[in-house]
């Protein structure tokens, strides 16, 4: 277990390497630079600009500094934003992605696992029809769609909740709830998907024969087998949620992680933009780690060597 | 899948239902658009556009930014709220050489920075000598290129040294004559200003890479350079000067009439010395910073919110009306118009309202705006690319679009056919249509002719005919079988406006000449890199936003062998026409030389004028003394919340002739000292013409 854990995690910096090499080459492929307007510069002045960034030196020159300071998990500085370290400007607005995403992410579960279960309880009743017809929905609108929706309705027609901006509890129900929305779907088919097939099972079927009570097979074990394939769902969609979701962040004006990437890349903002990729694929490679190791908690005939 | 199609059916139920309720909910009848009462304190919510750059003056050269940078940092001059026009800020008044190539300002000896420290004419002289230093690398330097041996400086170049001590100078390998100017000196005189006022010194490149490459092309300069001490320009060269505490000396290398306001622009305002030097790039924390402005930053969440308050040791505090005012960087037009019909912003900048929102916007009046900007759309021609390198198919496709219904179909645009916008320049019109007449005059034509090029697709027709493609009438419609139409395509940089803009120019194209030209959409900085090479095949869109209120702004875009138009045109002729214009001190003068060029170039046609740009921007009507002027840059001094609503704002279109006694009054107060010091520099005139009399 202890070496399988260790040789994930040791596979995650060559990855990471990887990814930032790709990024960085296509960001170099990408037309336009980050002090690039309408109004074109004089010669001598860009030439300022490159020799204050180092973009004066030969290609090979750049990349090599630029690995040599993200092995020290340096990023360096933003471009665009003078005096800015990519690193600080990460740390300053992961917290607003982080917290959407954490409260979008846990009344997913709770909607997406009561719905799921009902439904594969009470299979093709009213209830696992309408509750399906609802994540269908929730699966098909897309949050852009979803999101001025509800802005419509309770920020601009009620007046009930602010239309945009961060600060307090009340600017956060809408973002969450278009954030929550397609998760809570997902997490629904997917829980009653697996549990239909775990309910069908033979170790169901003799927790039945030894007597036990409906309630302790559903908890105990229909749930722990049933709820995997949501548990593989968790591992990239958390990541993904903590680091940001760029339309729900844009459309309700959260200064999150998402935004930034966004712009960053807009911006062309080399160092901003490198620095986000490789923090997001290492959030995602251990997240993927972390949902492996939980499979053997939940079941048991899964071993890791 | 029939569980799909019923989910879809219910979707697009769900959609008209809430499109309906909304239209229900938002009361049509009201005459303020959404939520309208001023806010509970004394403070201004504002979206000036995205994250600010940097609050760091000279680096910094959006719009946006220069808004909330007008509010910390003040200048030499400052805005005028309604034109623009330069008023004194912390120069109290200031003189210019008749020949208008020196400038004497008299600063105010109240002016303070937001540490209490004074602000004297030895800030501006570091504040400018650091806007222009490599190291800073400011893209906005070269707006002061004007202030003599700055170019030299900021470029890296050297002077020529003689053997004898003396120095090359640049009359003597310049093919432009630059006329001896000769003034008496503002202000008391100094040996730093004696070398200024001397001839110019000649400067190479200071890397021996680019300096040989720069002599390869010239002969005489090379031979003339040969075993020359190169000294390379400083800092202290530039043409800045501290008289004394109070008196900052400027000194241009040739006239430029616009300079003074351009001296508003933040690339001229004053930065703290002290606090640079010890916190070098991190100055402008939080933590670090210090400002000079009328208020100061009181906080700062990158992406989420920039506050400033009222700064008690500025000098005109105690006409600085709002307590604090609150930025929100946003980049969606839709949640900024969400955010300020629920009353959660009190005003937006320009060009915010998306244009499906513009029929149900245009109705209030008393908060929409739509004057004309310093500001202009249009297409740039590649002329060397056949077959536009015809002049005849140039103006064919100019006359071919009917801009009067472009301006109804593009609501913010109104219709332009020259270079400069229409509407603010009043007096440079003026100048333009008498020039104009004359000129046509003794072409046989006349100024209405020329007006009509609004719109003429008969003229079109006949002229593609006459370039050699004929143009055939098919019954109500035309073909043009023998233009090369995969020769020509409208480029344009991606935005839902530019879109429309370019399907609308299509489709007028094939209707008055039957051409169908191909329409491509580029993202922003792809597209730039094909423009500034001249790379792209027929037409690509382009706007123009003055760096300051001057047509000069506009016209030189063509000017110089390097010129930025991205059309692919020179021509020195027009040049000389330009440099005529700014070595003229009689502002009507320049303004009709400045016309004669502005002719000469729109007879080349090689762009296509489709429009003036206008504000399209929202104010709630208790905001005042806040005015969509020709730039939206307002100073923020002049700004005040109105709680009475018999006087707020009932009309946004009349505002700018309306007199609001509050904002008048302040303006006049500040101006007074600049009043004086004309009126005692004619009097002063009067003694001496007397003296002489006598």
């Amino acid at each position: 277990m202890l070496s399988f854990i260790l040789r994930r995690l040791l596979i995650i910096i060559p990855m990471a390497l990887l990814v930032v090499t790709l990024t960085w080459g296509l960001i170099r492929i990408a037309p336009g630079n980050f002090y690039s307007s309408e109004k074109k510069l004089p010669p001598a002045i860009e030439e300022n600009i490159k020799k204050k960034y180092g973009l004066d030196k030969a290609w090979y020159e750049q990349y090599g500094l630029m690995i040599l300071r993200i092995v020290q998990l340096d990023f360096g500085d933003s471009l665009k934003y003078q005096g800015q370290t990519v690193n600080e400007i990460i740390a300053r607005h992961l917290p607003y992605s982080a917290t959407i995403g954490i409260f979008a992410y846990l009344m997913a579960l709770v909607i997406g696992l009561a719905a799921g279960i009902i439904a594969a309880l009470r299979q093709n009743s009213l209830w696992d029809y309408g509750s399906m017809a609802l994540a269908m929905l929730g699966l098909s609108v897309p949050n852009f769609v979803f999101g001025p929706i509800l802005v419509l309705f309770f920020g601009l027609g009620l007046y009930l909740f602010p239309p945009a901006r961060w600060g307090g509890f009340s600017a956060l129900v809408l973002p969450v709830i278009t954030l929550s929305a397609i998760y809570a779907a997902y997490i629904a088919r997917l829980t009653r998907a697996g549990m239909l097939e775990v309910m069908r099972s033979d170790y169901i079927r003799t927790a039945r024969a030894k007597g036990l009570d409906e309630k302790t097979i559903l908890l105990r074990h229909a749930l722990r087998g049933g709820i995997i394939p949501v548990v593989s769902f968790t591992g990239p969609a958390l990541a993904g949620l903590l680091a940001g979701t760029v339309v729900v962040e844009r459309v309700f004006a959260i200064p999150g992680l998402g935004n930034i990437f966004i712009q960053s890349v807009l911006n062309r903002d080399e160092p901003l933009t490198l620095g986000i990729v490789a923090f997001l694929s290492i959030l995602i490679m251990v997240f993927n780690l972390v949902v492996d190791i939980s499979y053997g908690f939940l079941d048991p005939r899964i071993r890791y060597e | 899948m029939a569980e799909t199609q019923f989910s879809r059916s219910q979707i697009l139920i769900v959609l008209i239902l809430s499109s309906f309720i909304a239209g229900c909910t938002t009361s049509a009848n009201s005459r303020y658009f959404g939520q309208t009462a001023p806010p509970k304190d004394n403070v201004m919510r504002y979206v000036t556009g995205g994250e600010i750059e940097s609050l760091d003056p000279p680096i910094t050269n959006s719009q946006g930014d220069a808004r909330i940078l007008i509010a910390l940092f003040d200048g030499l001059v400052e805005y005028h709220p309604k034109t623009m026009e330069p008023i004194p800020s912390i120069a109290e008044s200031w003189e210019i050489s008749p020949d208008g190539t020196e400038y004497l300002f008299h600063l105010r000896n109240n002016a303070r920075f937001s540490n209490g420290d004074p602000i004297m004419a030895n800030d501006f002289v570091y504040s400018f000598r650091r806007g222009f230093s490599p190291e800073l690398a400011s893209r906005n330097a070269y707006l002061g290129y004007y202030i003599k041996y700055s170019e030299a400086y900021n470029s890296g170049r050297s002077f020529v040294k003689n053997a004898d001590g003396s120095f090359l100078l640049k009359k003597d390998f310049s093919e432009v004559s630059v006329g001896a100017q000769t003034h008496d000196t503002l202000g008391t005189n100094s040996e730093f200003h004696h070398f200024l006022d001397s001839p110019e010194r000649l400067s190479v490149p200071s890397s021996e890479k680019e300096r040989t490459a720069a002599l390869d092309k010239d002969a005489k300069l090379k031979a003339a350079i040969q075993g020359k001490e190169f000294v390379p320009v400083k800092a202290e060269d530039i043409g800045v000067e501290a008289v004394d505490d109070y008196t900052l000396r400027l000194k241009l290398y040739q006239p430029a009439p616009y300079f003074l306001g351009l001296l508003a622009h933040q690339f001229f305002r004053v930065v703290p010395r002290k606090v640079i030097e010890k916190y070098g790039n991190n100055w402008t924390r939080i933590e670090n910073i210090v400002t000079a402005g009328s208020y100061k930053l009181a906080e700062h969440r990158p992406y989420d919110i920039l506050a400033v308050v009222r700064d008690p040791n500025n000098w005109d505090a105690a006409n600085v009306k709002l307590d604090r005012i609150e930025f929100y960087p946003l980049d969606e037009q839709t949640t900024m118009m969400n955010l300020y019909k629920a009353g959660s912003v009190d005003a937006l900048y320009n060009h915010t309202v998306p244009a499906a929102w513009f029929d149900q916007i245009k109705q209030y009046t008393a908060e929409y705006s739509l004057q004309p900007e310093v500001a202009d759309e249009f297409y740039v021609i590649n002329v060397k690319k056949p077959p536009m390198d015809k002049l005849k198919v140039r103006q064919a496709f100019a006359l071919a679009i009917d801009r009067e219904s472009l301006s109804k179909f593009r609501k913010t645009l109104k219709p332009l056919v020259d270079m400069t916008p229409e509407g603010v320049f009043p007096k440079y019109e003026e100048a333009r249509d008498k020039v104009y007449t004359e000129e046509l005059k003794k072409q046989g034509s006349s100024l209405a002719e020329w007006k009509a090029r609004i719109f003429d697709p008969e003229k079109a027709r006949k002229l593609l005919a006459e370039a050699g493609f004929a143009v055939t009438k098919n019954g109500e419609t035309y073909s043009c079988p023998s233009f090369p139409v995969d020769k020509t395509t409208i480029t344009y940089n991606t935005a839902e406006s530019n879109k429309a803009v370019a399907e609308f120019v299509q489709a007028q194209w094939k209707q008055n000449l039957g051409i169908t030209v191909s329409i491509k959409n580029m993202e922003f900085r792809t597209f730039l890199p094909l423009l500034n090479k001249v790379d792209y095949e027929g037409f690509a869109r382009r706007g123009w936003v003055g760096d300051y209120m001057d047509p000069y702004t506009f016209l030189s875009l063509y000017y110089s062998e390097t010129n930025e138009g991205a059309t692919g045109w020179w021509d020195p002729k027009f040049d000389k026409l330009l440099d005529d214009a700014n070595n003229t001190v009689d502002p009507q003068k320049r303004f009709e030389i400045m016309a004669q060029a502005e002719f000469y170039v729109m007879q080349q046609q090689i762009i296509i004028p489709l429009g003036t740009s206008t504000t399209s921007w929202m104010k709630k009507p208790y905001i005042k003394g806040f005015y969509p002027n020709p730039g939206t840059l307002q100073p923020w001094k002049f700004a005040y919340i109105e709680r009475d609503p018999a006087k707020w704002t009932t009309n946004m279109d009349t505002i700018m002739k309306e007199d609001d006694p509050a904002v008048t009054a302040q303006v006049n107060q500040l101006m007074a000292t600049q009043e004086q010091m004309k009126k005692s520099k004619s009097t002063d005139v009067v003694e001496t013409k007397t003296a002489a009399a006598n």
